[in-house]
């Protein structure tokens, strides 16, 4: 993978080298899976969850999300999704929403970076 | 990382992982880790995975399994597992994101073997997973030779029986052979008692190895004649009062010999064998020997060899005598000129009597 593109994901807060551990060093694979990152709907549907209120789908949403993320090394996004879920399931419908915020920017720059580089 | 070519299974056939999980980068991931080992099957669903496993069991050597699905979680396909036993057949792995406490321990409960956090790390996944197939791998091997072994011990326990009532024949034919008889009788002997057993209420209460038992015991019924001198033993006139005397301790002689081999005391027949020497020539009215037992105290088996023995030296020719038509040795038993036996025993005998004369058709 070219320099310029690891420093592009690494700015939006993904770590590139750990990711690539996960696939043992295959970066095709990584670069497949960070292309069908831009299609995944589970940001959508966790931002109208949270907007309806729904906090079945918005754990469902947020849970499958953070899994994404994690695998991806996506380590901000990642974090964010982890506290929100926690804060889901523990009933803390206000921590979960005021998260929301920093969540959208963090993903927003991932996306950004991910058509920027893949 | 090691590199290990895919592993086969004692067909040839490489080994198979099901991956459950119905995250596709999740699937990616663990397919990538694992595509050097295994040959890789996915489900994004557990009821998909579930419907997998149970159409073909056999083929899986390994199931990593996610918690939190749609349509069918983890724990709902670990508890279809563990209903059908299959727990202790494929090693199950769980692979999640969150696993409280409380998953973790009824996952274990259940009988995962591992519970594996994710995101993973390739290499130690790896070398999880595949330690626990290597151990169901050996433990299957080690039951397979265990099975092979167990089969070829009761192959040798069938040819040492086998051996035993050679050597047992062999050993009673030789002492019917000095008693100027063929090998004939005692194979005879066996065939008329195990028939009776088998063919008549006189066996009830009997199963078919006891009967066979009786059978193997009756061809030893005078391997006591090996202590009568041959002087007596193969006289051609009639014994004299003091000759019958020492002729009848064969009984005795035989039970004290079957009493000295300490093998023989071991195995099922000894007793039956036994009791069968010292009492074939009692007599149902107490007028027989050595012991003068009356009726009941007889045991049925020596009472059916008894008449076994009478029947069969009455229906053969002897060096003494010829053969007797059929008609005369029935008469000769029904009129109790051979002896007295239990109104019951020749009620019985006579039912099958016809099929014990097929024996002596074609000496005739």
């Amino acid at each position: 993978m070219d320099a310029w593109k690891k420093e592009e994901l690494a700015a939006a807060g993904i770590n590139v080298e750990d990711a690539l551990g996960r696939f043992m060093g295959n970066e095709m694979l990584l670069n497949r899976f960070l292309k069908k990152f831009l299609d995944d709907t589970n940001y959508g549907k966790l931002s109208q969850a949270m907007e309806a209120k729904d906090t079945e789908g918005a754990i469902a949403a947020s849970h499958t999300l953070k899994g994404v993320s994690g695998n991806l090394s996506m380590t901000r996004l990642h974090e964010l999704l982890t506290s929100q879920v926690a804060a889901l399931r523990a009933g803390d419908w206000e921590a979960a929403s005021a998260l929301m915020p920093e969540i959208s920017q963090a993903y927003d720059a991932v996306v950004a970076a991910i058509q920027r580089s893949a | 990382m090691e590199e290990t070519p895919v592993r086969k299974t004692e067909h040839g056939i490489p080994e198979c992982m099901l991956i459950i999980d119905d995250d596709e980068i999740n699937r990616g991931i663990l397919d990538n880790i694992f595509s050097p080992f295994y040959t890789i099957e996915e489900a994004e669903n557990g009821k998909i995975g579930l419907e997998k496993l149970l159409a073909r069991t056999e083929d899986y050597s390994a199931v990593l399994l996610d918690v939190m699905m749609p349509v069918m979680d983890g724990m709902e396909v670990l508890r279809h597992l563990k209903e059908r036993q299959l727990l202790d057949k494929i090693p199950v792995f769980l692979i999640t994101a969150e696993a409280s406490v409380d998953t973790m321990r009824e996952a274990y409960q259940m009988g995962v073997m591992d519970v594996i956090s994710k995101p993973v790390v390739p290499f130690v996944v790896q070398r999880r997973v595949n330690s626990v197939v290597e151990l169901f791998r050996a433990r299957k091997r080690l039951g397979n030779v265990v099975e092979r072994q167990q089969s070829e011990l009761l192959l040798q326990a069938q040819k040492i029986n086998e051996l035993n009532q050679g050597m047992l024949e062999t050993l009673s034919a030789a002492i019917e052979f000095r008693d100027v008889e063929s090998g004939e009788h005692v194979r005879r002997i066996h065939d008329i008692t195990s028939y009776l057993l088998l063919h008549t209420p006189l066996g009830e209460g009997f199963d078919e190895e006891e009967i066979e038992q009786i059978a193997l015991a009756s061809i030893m019924h005078d391997v006591g004649k090996i202590a009568i001198p041959d002087a007596i033993l193969n006289k051609p006139g009639r014994l004299t009062p003091e000759e019958f005397e020492i002729m009848k301790t064969h009984t005795i002689e035989g039970a004290h010999l079957l009493e000295r081999i300490p093998q023989l005391r071991e195995n099922g027949a000894y007793h039956y064998a036994y009791d069968i020497a010292r009492h074939h020539h009692e007599r149902w009215d107490g007028r027989g020997y050595p012991d003068g037992l009356k009726g009941d105290e007889i045991t049925i088996w020596a009472q059916v060899v008894s008449l076994a023995d009478v029947y069969d030296a009455l229906s053969s020719k002897r060096v003494y005598k010829d053969a007797f038509t059929r008609e005369r040795v029935v008469a000769m038993i029904k009129n109790g000129e051979c002896g007295v036996f239990n109104p019951r025993l020749l009620e019985c005998f006579f039912t099958v009597e016809k099929d014990l004369a097929v024996m002596y058709e074609k000496e005739a």
